[in-house]
């Protein structure tokens, strides 16, 4: 069995996790994470996409509203190519009780977020979708917030910084000895093989399944998984975040990105911290409430659902749902439970991601006798692409193909122009709806954590876009079957990738999803028989 | 603009195409209007008849004929059951138009033939154009598959691995791969398929390919060997090579399906059928269970025609003849019902072998061709339904799309001005 080394294990391969791995590289701690499938395949990739300026938790939770508007203001800085400046808006309906909003702006202007009032046959002039009926609307800074990438940017910082990342590594068992935490035991999901992992500290960031994760080192953490379904349309619907003016519900914020608008989300108390299936009623109830701020809502056109699961967390025993808490607890197992060596880090959001590393990573280093102080509000994630290179990227990719590229690669922008320069051959779009070069698909494949087609997908966008992977996986599949780890069963490659993708497809198949639903299916079963393949 | 016209035809995919030959034929005056050019181009460009035993889905059907009369007993709701009586003489004419158009079909000895595709998966099919009719690869002493730089469509290795594996082709058969450049760039099918209808562009691959060739072999390409209907890029190909060349089965575009649709519509125009393609049909005025005309748009004008029959091969969801919401499917023109059922419309595995309801909606038909409502009754007299518009068909799975669009639109077109009327 492989041994390895470490002063610090960090579970969880999520915002939290890497955004502690980063604090701890930056403090000269040497760390390794640990995930049990790919980076952000969880939670962190399974929300919004919103930057919250805070406004929503103002009058219920206001110290989590004061933190994240100081921590949107601390990502715009330092990842300003992960985040796009939209701008937020909260707009109230006759429906909704007018005395809330004065009881919202006062709850805001305390926290520290501006919301000034807009006038509301602008808005509407600019946001046609937007219903005519808004009687009241305010501006807040909401963003619009790129999770995989503030992900990644968070790895590769702390690789630069001697970090190591093990994904497709689960947890099998938590070794103590003498009251102390000694080191881990990991199976890699992919082999079976098993590998362990000595340290001083193991730091629980695993998200929903934080409760799992202490259970094995025999510790109570009462984590509350909550589903959230949320459905994206093809569509910039409008420019801004829009919210609704009332008290936070399901299916009352809208949020742009690039092409898309994410619409949620619903709040259900599940068991299992893998749940991620979105429900067909689920949805058809998120499209009724939105319908109540875009009026026109059923005419667009869906491309998928999907789900993730918040870990919610509130000491004592909580039902769970709308009325926990959205605040962090970092819970010193020493102290609370009398195991040193071990610190969980429990509940949150992810606008507050940093945060929580900063004081996780605070007590850890006391704990290991290291003073550095953080670094991460300071540092920029990842150095900017200048325009020299945009505009070489601009030669080789076109235009919005250069801007996609750069705002996805970030650092590795310059390597993966390079490459075509060299070779034009590779500067052919393989996923045509996200504008996804050969290049940049085989820069992901070369990156050393890409073993599935899903991993690709999630590193460069391939197969998000309006066709959802029917014509790009084969071309991603064809392009990449020379490399060891995709030379093997393309059946499986493919079934994986498909299947993952219909999953999403499911709960949206009407109109215009239908007929692509339909084109896919006519594609693997009619044109390939994929379905007697073996 | 008001038209008249005995037998209108809205749709240009297959069954569209079939019904309008097979009532001109007859001396109708046919007029064939579409949106756009049709699913037909979007499919193999071969006649899929049916693929698998009904007992064993697995096992490659080894008479298809046969399997169809057993299924027409065991499911009388199959678009077959419908149009059993003219399958055979359908499956006749089809062939003896494409013979007369210089695209000849050929079939397997009455049996289904095992083709393969890009990826290297092989499926059955009743009828395939020359260029697609790859014989028994198992017999086969080599395979080389070539592939073209150009093209981000296609990938030999891809093909060959799994060709390898699917254990058709003797243990021994040496399988290589190779790519080509035709001139270099990025090309689509459609733009490569128009190089190589350029002889100095095929006699410059026959130079790479040439030292490849190992004595025996067959060579497999992406469908991509010529533009036009009568192409003989494949033919031409395989003589200077001294090689059998074959286009295999590929995601679209590719151009056997379009060669298809191309040459039917030729062959239609030849026979005096009126066809206007970018005419939208946007609804219909019935009257006493009569459609007396249909409302369409074409080149920004309205257009008003009636007709004594008209066709309805406007093809499914993906084709646009049927449209959806949450829960709700209904015909796009008429608004002929579509039966949902109560259970989901799509199975969990992508890949199910029991397929997807989505893909068997459609709408039920007498022997006919007139829709009926749950009861049977004819809902339109003068309105037949062909191809993809049908329920009941599990085409993806059973591999029958292409051969219930021949039958049916040969039937609708044959009967056309003889019931009802």
């Amino acid at each position: 069995m492989e041994t390895d080394k470490a002063q610090v294990v960090v579970i969880g391969g999520g915002a939290t996790g890497t955004g502690i791995l980063r604090d701890l590289a930056l403090r000269g701690i040497p760390a390794i994470l640990v995930e049990q499938g790919d980076l952000a395949h969880g939670t962190s990739s399974r929300f919004h996409g919103l930057l919250h300026s805070g406004a929503r938790y103002a009058v219920k939770d206001k110290e989590a509203a004061r933190e994240c508007i100081e921590e949107n203001m601390i990502l715009r800085r330092i990842a300003p190519n992960c985040v796009e400046l939209t701008g937020g808006l909260f707009v109230q309906l006759p429906e909704d009780d007018p005395q809330y909003a004065d009881q919202w702006i006062t709850a805001c202007t305390e926290a520290g977020i501006s919301c000034a009032e807009a006038d509301v046959q602008e808005l509407i002039k600019k946001n046609p979708v937007l219903s005519p009926n808004v009687t009241r609307a305010f501006k807040v800074p909401d963003c619009a917030v790129d999770g995989f990438r503030i992900l990644w940017g968070n790895v590769n910082s702390a690789r630069r910084y001697g970090a190591r990342v093990l994904t497709y590594h689960r947890v099998s068992a938590i070794h103590q000895s003498n009251g102390r935490v000694t080191g881990v035991e990991l199976i890699n999901q992919l082999n079976g093989q098993k590998r362990s992992i000595e340290c001083e500290m193991v730091i629980n960031a695993a998200g929903p399944w934080g409760g799992e994760v202490a259970a094995m080192a025999g510790l109570e953490v009462n984590v509350i998984k909550d589903k959230g379904t949320l459905v994206a349309y093809n569509h910039r619907l409008m420019n801004m975040v829009v919210n609704r003016l009332r008290p936070p519900g399901d299916g009352d914020i809208f949020v742009p990105h690039g092409t898309i608008t994410i619409l949620g989300t619903t709040s259900t108390t599940v068991d299992d911290p893998g749940c991620t299936k979105p429900g067909h009623d689920e949805v058809l109830a998120l499209i009724k409430i939105g319908q109540e701020m875009v009026p026109e809502l059923e005419s667009y056109r869906l491309i998928r659902a999907f789900a993730g699961v918040r870990p919610l967390y509130q000491a004592g025993n909580a039902t769970g749902g709308r009325s926990v808490t959205r605040n962090f607890a970092l819970l010193d197992h020493q102290q609370r439970d009398g195991l040193a060596g071990m610190v969980s880090i429990v509940g949150g959001k992810f606008t507050t991601f940093r945060l929580m590393a900063e004081k996780t990573v605070d007590l850890v280093a006391s704990k290991l006798g290291v003073n550095a102080p953080c670094r991460t509000a300071r540092e920029p994630l990842m150095t900017p692409v200048s325009e020299e290179l945009l505009e070489r990227g601009k030669k080789v990719f076109g235009v919005p193909g250069a801007r996609k590229a750069a705002e996805r690669l970030g650092d590795s922008f310059a390597q993966v122009v390079e490459q075509v320069e060299k070779n034009p051959d590779k500067g052919r779009i393989l996923c045509e709806c996200e504008v996804v070069s050969l290049a940049e698909i085989e820069h992901a494949a070369h990156s050393g954590d890409s073993f599935t087609l899903g991993d690709i997908r999630r590193k460069t966008r391939m197969g998000m876009g309006t066709c959802q992977g029917t014509f790009c996986s084969y071309r991603t599949l064809g392009a990449l079957s020379g490399y060891p780890q995709f030379a093997g069963n393309h059946w499986e490659y493919l079934t994986k990738f498909l299947q993952k993708r219909w999953k999403g497809m499911r709960p949206v198949l009407w109109g215009q999803q239908l007929r692509e639903a339909q084109l896919s299916t006519g594609i693997y079963c009619t044109l390939f028989a994929m379905e007697r393949m073996r | 603009m008001n038209k008249y016209t005995d037998v209108l035809i809205i749709g240009a995919g297959l069954s569209g195409l079939m019904a309008a030959a097979k009532a001109a034929e007859q001396g109708k005056e046919v007029m064939l209007v579409a949106k756009g050019m049709g699913a037909v181009g979007l499919s193999s460009g071969c006649i899929d008849l049916w693929g698998y035993n009904l007992e064993d889905p697995n096992q490659v059907c080894q008479d298809p004929l046969a399997e169809i009369a057993r299924l027409c007993a065991v499911n009388p709701q199959h678009p077959y059951a419908r149009v059993r009586d003219v399958l055979e003489e359908s499956l006749l004419f089809f062939r003896r138009v494409c013979q007369e158009n210089g695209n000849p079909y050929l079939d397997h000895r009455g049996g289904n033939w095992l083709l393969p595709t890009a990826l290297g998966t092989l499926r059955p099919t009743y009828l395939a154009p020359a260029s697609m009719a790859v014989g028994d690869l198992q017999q086969v002493r080599g395979v080389l598959v070539v592939g073209f730089r150009e093209l981000k469509d296609f990938y030999p290795d891809v093909l060959a691995a799994n060709l390898k594996k699917s254990g058709v082709l003797q243990a021994d058969c040496p399988l290589n791969t190779l790519m080509v450049c035709a001139g270099g760039g990025e090309l689509t099918p459609n733009t490569l398929a128009y190089r190589l209808e350029n002889p100095a562009v095929v006699d410059r691959i026959v130079d790479q390919i040439k030292p490849h060739l190992l004595p025996g072999a067959v060579l497999l390409l992406p469908p991509v060997l010529g533009e036009r209907w009568d192409s003989q890029v494949a033919k031409n190909l395989a003589e200077k090579l001294g090689h059998p060349v074959y286009e295999v089965t590929n995601i679209p575009p590719a151009l056997p399906g379009q060669r298809l649709q191309q040459m039917l519509l030729h062959h239609v125009k030849g026979q005096g059928v009126e066809v206007v393609i970018g005419c939208t049909v946007n609804g219909a005025r019935v009257a006493d269970k009569r459609c007396t005309e249909v409302l369409a748009t074409g080149a920004g004008k309205p257009i008003k025609i009636s007709a004594k029959t008209v066709i309805l091969a406007t093809g499914s969801f993906l084709g646009g003849g049927l449209e959806s919401k949450p829960g709700k499917a209904w015909e796009s023109i008429f608004g002929l019902p579509v039966e949902t059922g109560h259970e989901k419309w799509s199975a969990r595995d992508f890949l199910s072998m029991a397929g997807h309801l989505f893909n068997q909606m459609g709408i039920k038909v007498n022997e006919h061709l007139r829709p009926v409502d749950k009861t049977g009754e004819v809902i339109i007299e003068n309105v037949m339904v062909t191809g993809a518009n049908l329920a009941g068909c599990n085409h993806p799975i059973e591999k029958c799309g292409n051969g219930v669009a021949v039958a049916s639109g040969y039937k609708a077109g044959k009967l056309a001005g003889e019931v009802g009327e």
